[in-house]
């Protein structure tokens, strides 16, 4: 199987390497034919890619210890589902899956552009595949994932095969591990292809409505993966890393916040470009900006030039990304100031107080954000190089950096929608504010009288009722619009006004989603937490809880070995749970885990980590935190994955408008051909 | 036409930006003050504090089971709590006890006074980029020439309108 893999990377390097030259000459002749051939090859490079996969794949599944890899990262008695995610549990394998995903990508966007936008796809299918076969190179060459297991002799070394393997890291034995990588490698990989139709659209001049209305697509989906996908970490960190928290501002956390707010950045302006023609050259930068930050997270997560509890570890693949990466910045920002001509904005801000003016401050408070967290992750290696120190710039940095923003850009998220485009009057801001301002101040006043004393905690709360009533008003008013015109009933006229104009009304769906996730946040000033050394019968009392330790007990699984502690747990001097926070020892991988005990509710998480037993007194090592509104970060994590999707299904009106634009084409090329 | 004098746009441009600077400033200002306020505990300097055992996580989230230099350091801090140090002498204690990579942000002095002021300095070039652009947008002529003439169907018209109502926009 080693010989299989290895031949559909060698394949598929080819393949990609004929695309890239085959797009780029397709498109320099306007040669159909050869254009055909490129995206013929993009096909091919995702056959091979995704035959090696499955070759790998196979000799996980099958206990194919001569593999070294699979030796590395799996073992027999893995679960079946762990052992498939595997794949993406090392190095080797997980750059060879990341490949895969750009060849799924590659190919959806040559399948859907077969027979549109002929004149950009020649550079698309070129500017995808130059991204193929830089990780196919680096696959095969640097990091290969069908190598033998070979042990050193006094003749050199011999291939051997292992009874067994490693097993796959204790701390990726959680089920949103095995959806999480996926998730947010689907967000990073597929920043390739907004970034690919801009550069075809630079190349070509065809800097109208068309690139920007594709581009804004295909980067909402890789933006709501990414988005899911950094949830599911944080849902992971909570559950399985035993610290009471989700976030922890960790480089490769924040390496992956980076595109994702970049392409929040972009999915705002991109609006004032289709409404007013204008940002043009801001559009395309963010854009650049969006997909080299995607490769730089990917860069940072690999090379080992930060310390992170999530970095692969330390290798030799740094300088490829650094120089891939510079070739990135040059050949597109190149290719950006040579068309500057081609990208003026064809009208004028007309007030301060404007949808536009909206977008650009969200705009200018993004990229600072992005910009402050890229220098705060990078400053411990620019201290290393320049002062020869080590630093660490951790939580309390960002903590203190992001909230403000944070706050900012959640006032900017309500008040933004209700401005109106061109300019807005002082009366339309009183009519639209006033109600919003009320119950948002009303809602605080309530808030502080139950002793919310915690600064940020409270303008957090405050303005996310004044978010909520702004948006939630939004869908109120459109709603009684209908009902009086269509004469329609509430629940009728709320969903046709949704689904005559999705993208609008999702992205209050969104907007409802991020008012959300602040909540849960602002919960964490409010956290409490208590440790202590128990054994049986055992009392430990945090808030108005009391959890009593019935019984430790221990067991054998062949995955793993564990302590168990039973507790049962009393609210208010009531019943309420019983909780079973676990001590895990994992056999194959001589590791230690912990298996966190978490009660969720609305209002609050009861989440017991049992952190071993001490060795002096075999007493259990018990910590546990009352950790409020954790549940609303999940729910606003749903939420704007739903808001997304319906901003992605077309409406009515557009689906119209896409007709009669793909039958204009159809007759242009006809036309063309003739 | 649609645009407005440059004095009333300029005058009306540094309003916002006043507003925003005031904003940040009040938010900065009440971040001193909570920061002030703080009483030192174990747990509070343990997220301020990185574990030394090579786990890359602040000391109160330390996975690793039985850490002896976790227990160590929180001993420490719990000894200068009980002399009565602040939070402040506790920190620069820590850092010449272990070095300066304990500390989970670096003290705003010297060379690492950078990792503080850039962002700011980064949110002010921002802004300023932001009144260029809003300048060079204003600056551009006004298109003086009149409207075309509506030769739009009026079944369209009266679609857009109907458009219009139901999604709220009249």
């Amino acid at each position: 199987m080693n010989q299989v893999g290895s031949v559909g990377l060698i394949a598929a390097l080819a393949f990609a390497a004929y695309a890239l030259v085959a797009g780029a000459v397709g498109g320099y002749l306007r040669s159909p034919r050869i254009t055909r051939s490129a995206e013929r090859a993009a096909w091919g490079f995702f056959l091979m890619i995704t035959l090696a996969v499955a070759a790998l794949e196979y000799m996980i599944l099958t206990n194919d210890f001569h593999n070294a890899y699979v030796a590395e990262h799996s073992n027999r008695d893995l679960l079946t589902y762990y052992k498939v995610a595997a794949l993406w549990a090392g190095q080797e394998g997980s750059l060879l899956f990341w490949t895969w995903l750009l060849s799924i990508y590659s190919a959806l966007v040559v399948w859907q552009n077969r027979r549109k936008n002929r004149q950009l796809m020649p550079y698309v299918v070129s500017v995808l595949m130059g991204t193929g076969t830089f990780f196919s190179l680096l696959v095969f060459f640097v990091a290969n994932p069908f190598q033998e297991l070979a042990v050193a002799t006094s003749t050199g070394t011999q291939a051997f095969t292992a009874p067994d393997g490693n097993g796959l890291n204790p701390l990726l034995q959680y089920h949103s591990m095995v959806i999480h990588p996926p998730m947010l490698y689907l967000g990073y990989v597929g920043m390739v292809v907004p970034f690919a139709f801009a550069m075809a659209a630079l190349i070509t001049r065809q800097l109208g409505d068309n690139w920007i209305r594709i581009t804004r697509r295909w980067t909402m989906v890789p933006w709501m993966l990414l988005g899911t996908g950094i949830l599911l970490g944080g849902n992971w960190a909570y559950a399985v890393l035993g610290w009471g928290g989700y976030w922890g501002w960790d480089p490769v956390e924040n390496a992956s916040l980076l595109p994702w707010l970049a392409g929040t950045a972009f999915l705002h302006s991109v609006m004032i470009q289709e409404k007013r023609g204008m940002l043009k050259v801001w559009n395309v930068a963010l854009v650049i900006l969006t997909f080299f930050l995607s490769i730089f997270g990917t860069f940072l997560t690999r090379s080992g030039i930060v310390s992170s509890v999530h970095a692969f570890a330390q290798s030799n693949i740094g300088p490829f990304f650094a120089v891939f990466l510079a070739i990135i910045l040059f050949f597109s920002v190149t290719l950006l100031f040579l068309r500057l001509d081609h990208l003026k904005s064809e009208n004028k801000l007309d007030s301060m107080v404007s949808r536009e003016s909206g977008f650009l401050f969200n705009n200018w408070i993004l990229l600072a954000l992005v910009f402050a967290i890229f220098w705060g992750t990078l400053f411990p290696v620019i201290s290393k190089a320049i002062e020869n120190t080590t630093v660490t710039v951790g939580a309390p940095f960002f903590n203190k950096v992001a909230i403000p923003m944070g706050l900012l850009l959640l006032l900017l998220t309500g008040a933004g929608p209700l401005l109106a485009w061109r300019k807005t009057s002082f009366q339309s801001i009183r009519r639209n504010f006033t109600a919003p301002l009320i119950v948002a101040g009303a809602a605080g006043a309530v808030m502080f009288a139950e002793g919310v004393r915690n600064l940020y905690a409270w303008m957090t709360l405050f303005l996310s009722v004044f978010v909520a009533v702004c948006i939630l008003g939004e869908f109120w008013k459109g709603a009684h619009t209908r009902m009086r015109t269509a004469s329609e009933n509430f629940a009728v006229a709320l969903y046709n006004l949704t689904m005559r104009n999705t993208r609008r009304y999702g992205g209050y769906v969104v907007h409802i989603g991020i008012v959300l996730l602040f909540i849960g946040f602002a919960g964490q000033a409010f956290k409490a937490d208590t440790k202590g050394l128990m054994q049986e019968g055992d009392l430990l009392r945090i808030n108005n809880y009391e959890l009593r330790l019935s019984e430790l007990v221990s067991g054998d699984n062949p995955n793993y070995e564990y302590t168990r502690a039973i507790f049962s747990v009393t609210k208010n001097g009531e019943a309420f749970t019983s909780m079973h926070p676990e001590k895990r020892f994992y056999k194959a991988s001589q590791q230690p885990t912990s298996y966190v005990a978490i009660h969720p509710t609305l209002s609050e998480d009861l989440y017991v980590v049992l952190a071993g037993l001490d060795p002096g007194t075999n007493k259990a090592i018990v910590q546990v935190f009352v950790n409020p509104l954790v549940m609303w970060v999940w729910i606003g994590g749903v939420v704007t994955l739903l808001g997304t999707l319906l901003a992605l299904v077309p409406s009515r009106v557009e689906r119209e408008m896409a007709e009669m634009r793909l039958a204009q084409e159809m007759i242009v090329q006809a036309g063309d051909a003739f | 036409m649609t645009g407005v004098t440059g004095k009333t746009d300029c005058s009306k441009t540094t309003r916002g930006l006043a507003s925003a600077i005031l904003l940040s400033t009040l938010l900065g200002a009440s971040l001193a003050r909570g920061a002030e306020a703080r009483k030192p505990t174990v747990e509070s300097i343990g997220n301020e504090v990185q574990c030394t055992c090579g786990c890359v996580a602040p000391v109160n989230q330390c996975p690793m089971l039985n850490c002896s230099e976790k227990a160590e350091i929180r001993a420490f801090i719990s000894k200068e709590i009980s002399e009565g140090k602040e939070e402040k002498t506790i920190l620069q204690d820590l850092s010449l006890r272990y070095g300066l990579q304990v500390l989970s942000a670096p003290p705003a002095k010297g060379f690492n006074l950078a990792v503080w002021i850039l962002p700011g300095l980064g949110l002010l070039v921002g802004l300023s980029l932001v009144v260029v652009i809003v300048r060079r947008w204003n600056s551009k002529p006004a298109d003086e020439s009149p409207a075309p003439p509506a030769t739009y169907d009026p079944k369209v018209l009266a679609a857009m309108e109907e458009e219009m109502k139901s999604a709220g926009l009249h």
